[in-house]
């Protein structure tokens, strides 16, 4: 197994591989407690989690590393619009928890948490057994709020996806694509500020535009949205007129685009101003909050979301538990699968540093998010973060958007770099290969 | 070799320089630590793969690469003189001299 913190051999190899560094004696590579360094548990096998339990063997192998993940197979939210475009399939999405078992050892714990205890530092787990820790990962993910769109609750989904979490949500919207004939209507309903992946629903769009391209030509994209802005807007809405005409309308807040009332049965949505929509197939993405578990161990506050401390990801509220992901409040770091996974790198050196009692370094963040318009024309957003006066904040001059004023060949480009993101994040990740 | 002390301690007073002067006294040999280092390569390895190994026609590999390379690459990207980029200025801009320097020593002394 590759680790490359605690040999003494690797340390020497880099030393002298660094050059000048030796006789400075910067870089001395911290020393790692053999034997038992303690035991961390990690509940939740997305981006977030399978990363804080692959870096924290990483940087510690002699951690006791245990991941709670009640799927054997996870598929990503990333990327479920290429599928829903027709551009890959449902499979290719699909990721196992194989390496962390075997290369890094992880011992992977394919049920759910059913409750946690952070006064006495337990985990109560769905077959009744309880495990132990010293030091708790977090990564929840989102769960719908129910309660918070008249008409929708989970009946309503099963008619009207939201197909926000990838599964079986997912694969229903594809087949309504499918069995819709050609000159219908698709909706999507956007929620407000904060949600899962901010560009995704104007991805989703360009996604169902473009197989309405391809197969039914005559059918028409509304999207009606609770803000009056959103990620990447300029260049989503230059690529929806280049590539797709007329074909995708954007209805902002102001112009009533916030559905306030929806009638799964009939496919209807009714806005703030009591405009009715009647949709063919209908995709409402509704409020989110941080996943139900992160409510159990007490880490969220009244939003719903759960407030951490920036430098750590360390819950601002309980001891020894530390939240990753799109559960967390991270602002300006948006709820993305890339900022989990480097969110979890952050709290793995966080909690490796404070079971051996020594320094954290400080703590560093990127994120880049691509969307695609079609399968040639990708647009992104980076950004690099760090802790700025006690919150975390955007590092100045970095980051922003594509240009908008390129070619063909750059969006091209882009869309190829799409790709390659997804199947290498992947591979950090999980450490599976493209499908 | 990475020299952030310097600019940290030129707009400290006489007294706060010797308080300084016993927090960092352990920093100040390291700098940059390797556990720093790691960290900030930790962002890198979301689309260049763990420690930079994967790579495909899109994005490279940059695992192994020549220090100076490197360097020399972040360096052209923080000061938008690579035409062709279309992200890496964007996050290249995001990372101090000492921190690209950290960069570039970390993925090129990574090795099999």
């Amino acid at each position: 197994m590759k680790t490359f913190i605690t040999s003494r051999r690797e340390t020497l190899k880099l030393l002298g591989a660094t050059g000048t560094v030796a006789a400075l004696g910067a870089w001395s590579i911290p020393a790692r407690s053999n034997g038992n360094a303690g035991h961390v548990v990690v509940v939740g096998g997305g981006f977030g989690g399978a990363t804080a339990a692959k870096y924290l063997k990483r940087y510690n192998p002699s951690l006791n590393v245990t991941l709670v993940e009640p799927v054997e197979r996870f598929y990503t939210c990333p990327f479920t619009n290429l599928y829903l475009g027709g551009l890959r399939t449902f499979e290719s999405v699909g990721h196992d928890y194989e390496e962390l078992k075997r290369r890094y050892g992880v011992n992977v714990i394919h049920t759910t948490a059913q409750d946690i205890d952070g006064a006495n530092h337990t985990v109560r787990l769905g077959d009744g057994s309880t495990l132990r820790y010293d030091r708790l990962v977090l990564s929840p993910g989102v769960d719908i709020r129910w309660d918070a769109l008249a008409g929708y609750d989970e009946a309503a989904a099963g008619k009207a996806p939201h197909a926000w979490k990838a599964g079986d949500q997912t694969r229903l919207l594809r087949r309504q694509l499918e069995a819709m004939e050609d000159g219908g209507l698709f909706v999507l309903s956007a929620p407000d500020n904060p949600y899962r992946c901010p560009p995704g629903p104007y991805e989703r769009v360009s996604m169902v535009a473009h197989y309405f391209k391809n197969h039914k030509p005559r059918s028409k994209v509304l999207l009606l949205d609770s803000k009056d802005a959103f990620s990447k807007q300029g260049l989503f809405m230059d690529g929806w007129e280049q590539v797709y005409g007329n074909m995708i309308e954007w209805v902002s807040l102001s112009n009533d685009g916030r559905v306030v009332r929806v009638d799964a049965d009939r496919l209807e949505v009714e806005t703030e101003f009591g405009e009715r929509h009647q949709a063919s197939v209908l995709n409402v993405v509704p409020p989110q909050k941080a996943g139900w578990i992160a409510d159990r161990a007490g880490v969220t506050d009244q939003s719903g979301w759960v407030p951490v401390k920036p430098e750590t990801f360390e819950s601002a509220q309980v001891r020894d538990i530390y939240v990753v992901g799109d559960a967390t409040v991270a602002a300006p770091m948006p709820k993305s699968g890339f900022c989990a996974n480097a969110q979890a790198k952050v709290a793995a050196m966080a909690i490796v540093s404070s079971l051996a009692e020594r320094p954290m370094p400080p703590a560093s963040w990127a994120n880049t998010c691509y969307s695609l318009i079609a399968p040639d024309y990708g647009i992104s957003v980076a950004g690099v973060y760090s802790v700025q006066d006690g919150a975390i904040a955007e590092v100045e001059g970095s980051g922003g958007i594509s240009p908008r004023d390129v070619g063909a060949d750059f969006r091209r480009r882009e869309a190829r770099h799409a790709v390659g993101w997804y199947n290498a994040i992947c591979q950090d990740t999980w450490g599976t290969q493209p499908a | 070799m990475i020299n952030i002390m310097q600019n940290t301690t030129r707009y400290l007073t006489p007294g706060l320089l010797l308080l300084a002067g016993l927090v960092f006294s352990s920093a100040q040999a390291e700098e940059i630590s390797y556990d720093h280092a790691a960290m900030l390569a930790g962002s890198c390895f979301n689309c260049h793969g763990t420690d930079g190994r994967y790579g495909e026609d899109s994005i490279p590999s940059i695992a192994g690469n020549s220090r100076e390379v490197l360097l020399a690459q972040l360096q052209a990207f923080k000061r938008d003189e690579t035409p062709d980029t279309t992200v890496m200025n964007r996050i290249a801009k995001g990372y101090s001299e000492a921190e690209l320097k950290a960069l570039a020593d970390y993925f090129s002394s990574i090795r099999d």
